[in-house]
């Protein structure tokens, strides 16, 4: 027989025999990687669906877009509309003015239930896109005529998924709030069929009457141009020649960007957050790998009188080694398969999550179907696989190297993982993360930076500390010789102290796992901690104004100026801190530019200044601003300088005098004096304010009596505002604390796997205390005992691991990928409880391991 | 698919059908005096009014329908190139009483709405190409009151600045653009008793219907890159009404010819549900001194002699006809078979409803001479209009 039929033979005689007798191991095996893949490839699937819609709201109804016209900066008046007229008569593009805004769907109650999308559109021309004509889309009614249905005073349509799931329907009236302001509007109609998939977040009317609705009168978002002949828009020719075209009939106060320039920027803008989700992601896939490691080698030892014998009748060491790599591809192949189905699930359940926290702190998203691509297929299985395959490396040589059955007979051979007891190489791999922390992080395209070195170093760190983590082992028994006296004890401690490399194995496994959640859970810890600390310090106002329902950095219209105006002449209002907030094109990617009361921060308004105002010296011709750090880091001008901005008004520069705390966003934000903000701006809408009372007012009377007379603002006391804030930060570490989760669970299940292994490797050992009359109970008692060792000693080696990621996370990750130093805080209560916790599971573990194992063996 | 068209009227084919029911009743019928406004509003169009040029090419904001219509035939200096061409611009009123103020700078306005028909011909290489605009007043359309000037999507018409014509613009495809100077070799043809045209029983059923039926044309054809010059003769109507459609009828098939010898013929037949022509179906001869005689139903015959099946919409079209009529003039019989030089001429709305074949067509005789050339337009094969119209 050749050898590869021989190796196919073994594998459908041998291989596939121990599946069916081992088959609870190997199906959690199997889960394991399934469960590896899925978070990897739930990950990537959810954040594409979750920040896929870049904010281009109206393709639904539209289609999609070649090209975007803009103003240079902030708004563009409607009026502009008339220089382009030349580009109107162009039959080979159509083109669509937008305005876009939020509202918060209100109840009888006035309570807020939902906030949707506003988009404004020419409801006439919007017939001549093929897009909306072969969706059989409709904004015709029978019984009224044309010119009721546009016009200011024209009502909205709101798709038919949001008409299902809220109950809706043509002729109701809509209440909301918008800009600050309490109102209603008449459902005109109910837009597509059911199940047409348009988003449920969605409302379109026509485009005077969102600017109305919105109180922009006059002003538009961007005009859209949709190529006429949607074949022609695949062909970089055509789409060069249509933009020159374009470009020559453009009025100087417009730019012209194509469309995927925009959807790349809003991709970069969130592509450090994306990447840093799918490296968290890759924790379980490696657990998983480390975990298959652990099982084939077990497999190898549980089998190895069955090789020996092979060996005996002649198999060659070749054919060994491919059948022993071939269970690992089966392993990694059907995990992956089904992997690749539980990330699909996964990504069901983390999208929302995933869109929430894109709209709380990047843009306006709404999620996207999740799709799965030939691009998830591919990189799933290929990751699945290659794992596997490099897992199976170890145990494969170990096979191959089985010698015969005289031979095993004569001695105790067994394989294992020397390499795991010598420390050289896990001193080499801490010394190179020491390297990698020298590499400066690259910009990403968006302006933000991703801390590559931060990342080499932690794993290096993760391997190192896999490593040596054996040693934890040794220690811990030592320690705990004398705590005890029994048989129970002294067997458990002593199979602990020997360290064998399968011992080891598993502490190592769960190693990686505790140290990653030890690590997150510290930098959660830190980042709550630093804000609730920024929030003492930075929020003494009594009152706190915003736009109600806005709840994230895409979905705030700002508060109408009339209505801001009436609030703040309230009489007991002494002072009001108000804040003008607009994004603006940086050197690189873009940055906030903020309007402030610039007299009032640099004296009575509390900040955690970095550098207090006046430390530094402006730069003669630009702007004084006080900046946040983000901002100074991203510049560079954290010790002064200048810094230009592309404003409505053409480039401007500012230069700090200040440097401030801000955990708000990661692309920073310099502060100018209102006026100046204005200026530059053109805007007039103030995001939120803050209210300081006459001395002696009843802050909750004040609140409840300005709630009623301003029914569209969210006025909140000091105290409401850290619950809303916390509440916002949870929610963005919502898929963090998901992935920890798996990556620990996958962990313990590994642990369960190592403990089984551990048991039948030890069978002779079980038999001769069997023999000596050793009590089932204390044999499962002592199981117990050695999980809980083996978790207490990863738990150990795991915290000690995690404080130097957690120390990576907050002094080197956070630092170079967001530009904000947190106070480094350890969450000891946390950390102990996690290790009780550990340890009991350990524990656990430990006898449901042996019970399983005397179970078997009984039969 | 279910396609429903953004507005349940239809514009082209309401127009067209209105511009065709406004030729319908005979000079002898009994005189209807229409009412100052319908029903809903409008004025209507009243009886004695001679059209006061130029001002009367401008728009009539106030009034409900209104459209402008050029087609022609094309020819490059040495013959080698052939277009035919339409270029229409249709107007349609808002609220009665908001519509005939302009709101001044307004770029998005509801009072008036535009539609834009354009299509090209190529004879030579027999291709089609049409596009459909839909806009609403303001950045994308307008219409000048008081001299004509229109800018409606890829179709801009003005007045030359000596007042001897107008200036027709419309653009195409790939940068395309037809630009023409169009000057009148006839006078304007007022159609209907006391210049009012009467579409129907209904006393507000009326209409001005104006007609340039031979305008010299000059200008160029630019097409990838390349200026062509061209040269030939257009046809031009103007119509204003208020009244909307009420008829039973399935569609029409509706001619103008400019023949060889000088004069022009247009013909129409309405086609009823159950398959007969409409008695107000016409055929018109205007004179080379513009004298215009006429002739009905009962008096030609409409023959259709071959069809074309449409491979984008799978409908058939008598693309090949023979009108017969009686000449009041000689009480001679004459034949008029229209060819189509180019078999696709089908245009195909936005919303794929309601498609209609216009296009260029040469006049054969009963020999089968070519005696000159014409448009042909086929409406309402695609389905029952009438309902579509309302």
């Amino acid at each position: 027989m050749s050898e590869p039929k021989t190796a196919l033979h073994l594998i459908v005689t041998c291989t596939l025999r121990h599946w069916r007798i081992s088959w609870p191991g190997y199906l959690l095996l199997l889960l394991i990687v399934a469960v590896g893949v899925g978070a990897f490839n739930g990950i990537r699937q959810a954040s594409r669906a979750a920040s896929a819609n870049f904010g281009l709201f109206n393709e639904a109804v539209s289609g999609r877009s070649d090209f975007l016209i803009e103003a240079r900066s902030g708004a563009m008046p409607a009026s502009l509309l008339a220089e382009l007229t030349g580009l109107a008569g162009v039959p080979d593009w159509h083109l669509l003015p937008v305005i876009e805004g939020s509202l918060t769907l209100i109840d009888e109650t006035g309570e807020p239930v939902q906030q949707v999308r506003l988009v404004g559109l020419d409801l006439i021309a919007v017939g001549n896109l093929p897009a909306f004509n072969e969706q059989g889309l409709s904004f015709a009614d029978d019984d009224a005529e044309w010119y009721q249905r546009i016009g200011p005073e024209s009502g909205i349509w709101i798709t038919e998924t949001l008409a299902e799931k809220s109950q809706l329907a043509r002729g109701d009236q809509l209440a909301f709030v918008a800009g600050g302001r309490r109102d209603s509007v008449l459902i005109a109609g109910v837009l597509g069929e059911p199940n047409q998939g348009m988003p449920d977040d969605l409302i379109v009317a026509d485009l005077p009457a969102v600017q109305r609705i919105l109180g922009r009168e006059g002003l538009l978002d961007r005009v859209e141009v949709l190529l006429t002949d949607r074949i022609a828009r695949v062909d970089p020719k055509v789409i060069s020649g249509v933009e020159q075209r374009l470009k020559s009939g453009l009025p100087e106060a417009l730019v012209l960007r194509p469309a995927e320039e925009r959807a790349a920027q809003r991709a970069s803008m969130t592509e450090a957050f994306r990447l840093n989700l799918l490296i968290l992601s890759l924790i379980a896939i490696l657990v998983g790998a480390y975990l298959i490691l652990q099982a084939l080698d077990a497999a190898v030892v549980r089998r190895r009188n069955e090789t020996a014998t092979l060996r005996s009748l002649g198999v060659s060491a070749r054919v060994l080694f491919a059948t022993s790599l071939s269970e690992a591809l089966l392993i990694g192949i059907i995990g992956s398969f089904a992997g690749i189905g539980v990330g699909f699930m996964l990504a069901h359940g983390a999208v929302h999550l995933l869109a929430d926290t894109v709209n709380a702190l990047y843009f306006a998203t709404s999620a996207e179907a999740i799709q799965l691509t030939s691009d998830d297929w591919i990189l799933g299985l290929s990751l699945g696989i290659a794992f596997s395959f490099l897992a199976g490396l170890l145990p494969a040589r170990d096979a191959m190297e089985t010698p015969p059955a005289q031979i095993l007979a004569r001695g105790d051979w067994s394989p294992g993982f020397n390499w795991l007891r010598r420390p050289a190489p896990a001193l080499a791999l801490a010394g190179i993360g020491l390297l990698c922390l020298l590499l400066p992080p690259p910009t990403m395209a968006g302006g933000s930076k991703m801390a590559i070195g931060g990342f080499l170093a932690a794993g290096s760190w993760i391997m190192a500390a896999a490593l040596l983590s054996g040693q934890s082992l040794v220690v811990l028994a030592k320690i705990c010789r004398p705590l005890g006296q029994g048989p129970v004890w002294r067997i458990a401690i002593s199979r602990l102290g020997d360290g064998s490399s399968r011992h080891r194995l598993a502490v190592a496994g769960l190693v990686v796992a505790v140290g990653m959640v030890t690590g997150m859970l510290q930098m959660v810890g830190s980042f709550r901690g630093t804000i609730e600390n920024w929030f003492d310090v930075r929020f003494q106002a009594d009152l706190y104004v915003s736009e109600r329902g806005s709840s994230g950095a895409g979905n705030t219209n700002g508060i109408v100026p009339d209505i801001m105006a009436r609030l703040v002449a309230a009489p007991e209002v002494e002072f009001a801190d108000t804040l003008y907030l607009r994004k603006v094109d940086a050197p690189v990617g873009s940055t906030q530019l903020a309007g402030i009361d610039f007299a009032a921060w640099q004296t009575r308004i509390s900040q955690i200044w970095l550098k207090p105002p006046g430390s530094l010296q402006p730069v003669e011709g630009a702007q004084p601003a006080l900046i946040s750090e983000a901002f100074g880091r991203r510049f560079g001008v954290l010790e002064g300088g200048s810094v230009t901005l592309q404003t409505a008004r053409g480039p401007r520069a500012v230069s700090p005098i200040g440097v401030f705390a801000d955990y708000g966003n990661e692309f920073g934000t310099a502060a100018i004096a209102t006026e100046t903000w204005q200026e530059w701006t053109g805007g007039e809408r103030p995001i939120n304010t803050s209210l300081h009372l006459v001395e002696g007012s009843d802050l909750n009377e004040v609140r409840d009596r300005l709630r009623l007379e301003f029914p569209g603002l969210d006025i909140r006391n000091g105290r409401e505002l850290r619950t809303l804030a916390l509440g916002i930060f949870e929610q963005t570490f919502k898929v963090t604390t998901a992935l920890n989760g798996i990556g620990l669970t996958v962990a313990l299940a590994g642990l369960l796997l190592g403990l089984l292994a551990i048991f039948q490797e030890s069978a002779r050992s079980w038999q001769t205390l069997g023999y000596l009359g050793f009590p089932r109970k204390q044999l499962v008692l002592a199981a117990g005992i050695e999980g809980a060792g083996i978790a207490l000693a990863a738990w150990l080696s795991g915290t000690l691991l995690g404080l130097v990621l957690g120390w990576l996370l907050i002094a080197v990750v956070n630092v170079q990928s967001f530009g904000w130093t947190l106070l480094w805080q350890i969450p000891f209560p946390a950390l102990l409880t996690f290790g009780a916790a550990l340890t009991l599971v350990g524990f656990v573990c430990g006898v449901v391991s042996g019970s399983w194992w005397f179970l078997k063996n009984q039969k | 698919m279910n396609v429903k068209p953004i507005f349940h009227i239809h514009l082209p084919q309401a127009i067209t059908a209105l511009l065709l029911l406004a030729t319908l009743l005979p000079v002898h019928a009994t005189w209807i005096e229409p009412p100052l406004r319908t029903e809903k509003g409008y004025p209507v169009p009243q009886p004695d009014v001679m059209p006061d040029i130029p001002a009367a090419h401008g728009a009539h904001r106030e009034y409900a329908i209104e459209w402008w219509y050029w087609i022609g035939h094309l020819e490059s200096p040495d013959g080698r190139e052939h277009f035919g061409f339409q270029s229409t611009v249709f107007r349609l009123a808002g609220d009665p009483e908001k519509a005939g103020g302009k709101e001044e700078g307004n770029p998005l306005g509801n009072r008036q709405l535009f539609m834009s028909h354009a299509a090209l011909t190529d004879v030579r290489r027999k291709t089609f190409y049409h596009s459909e605009r839909i806009y609403r007043e303001g950045w994308q359309a307008e219409a000048e009151v008081g001299r004509l000037g229109l800018r409606v999507g890829p179709i801009r018409a003005t007045e030359l600045p000596d007042g001897t014509g107008f200036r027709l613009e419309t653009n195409y495809e790939n940068d395309g653009q037809l630009r023409l100077e169009l000057r009148p070799t006839k006078p304007l043809i007022r159609f209907g008793e006391r210049g009012l045209s009467r579409k129907g029983a209904d006393p507000a059923a009326v209409s001005w219907y104006w007609t340039y039926t031979r305008m010299e044309a000059k200008g160029a054809l630019i097409r990838n890159g390349r200026e062509i010059p061209l040269q030939g003769t257009v046809w031009m109507d103007h119509e204003i009404s208020s009244s909307q459609l009420g008829s039973d009828l399935e569609g029409w098939d509706w001619t103008c010819m400019k023949l060889d010898d000088g004069t022009e013929v247009k013909a129409y037949r309405l086609r009823r549900k159950d398959g007969t022509s409409d008695p107000w179906s016409k055929v018109y001869w205007i004179d080379r001194d513009a004298g215009v005689r006429s002739v009905y139903a009962d008096q030609f015959s409409w023959e259709e002699n071959s069809f074309w099946t449409s491979p984008e919409t799978g409908l058939s079209y008598p693309t090949r006809v023979t009108v017969r009529a009686t000449d009041p003039r000689d009480g001679r019989e004459r034949a008029y078979t229209l060819r189509p030089l180019v078999e696709n001429q089908e245009f195909i709305g936005n919303d794929g409803g309601n498609p209609y074949w216009e296009g260029a067509c040469e006049v054969l005789n009963e020999r089968g001479e070519k005696i000159g050339i014409a448009y042909l337009e086929l409406a309402g094969f695609g389905g029952d209009l009438s309902t579509r119209l309302n």
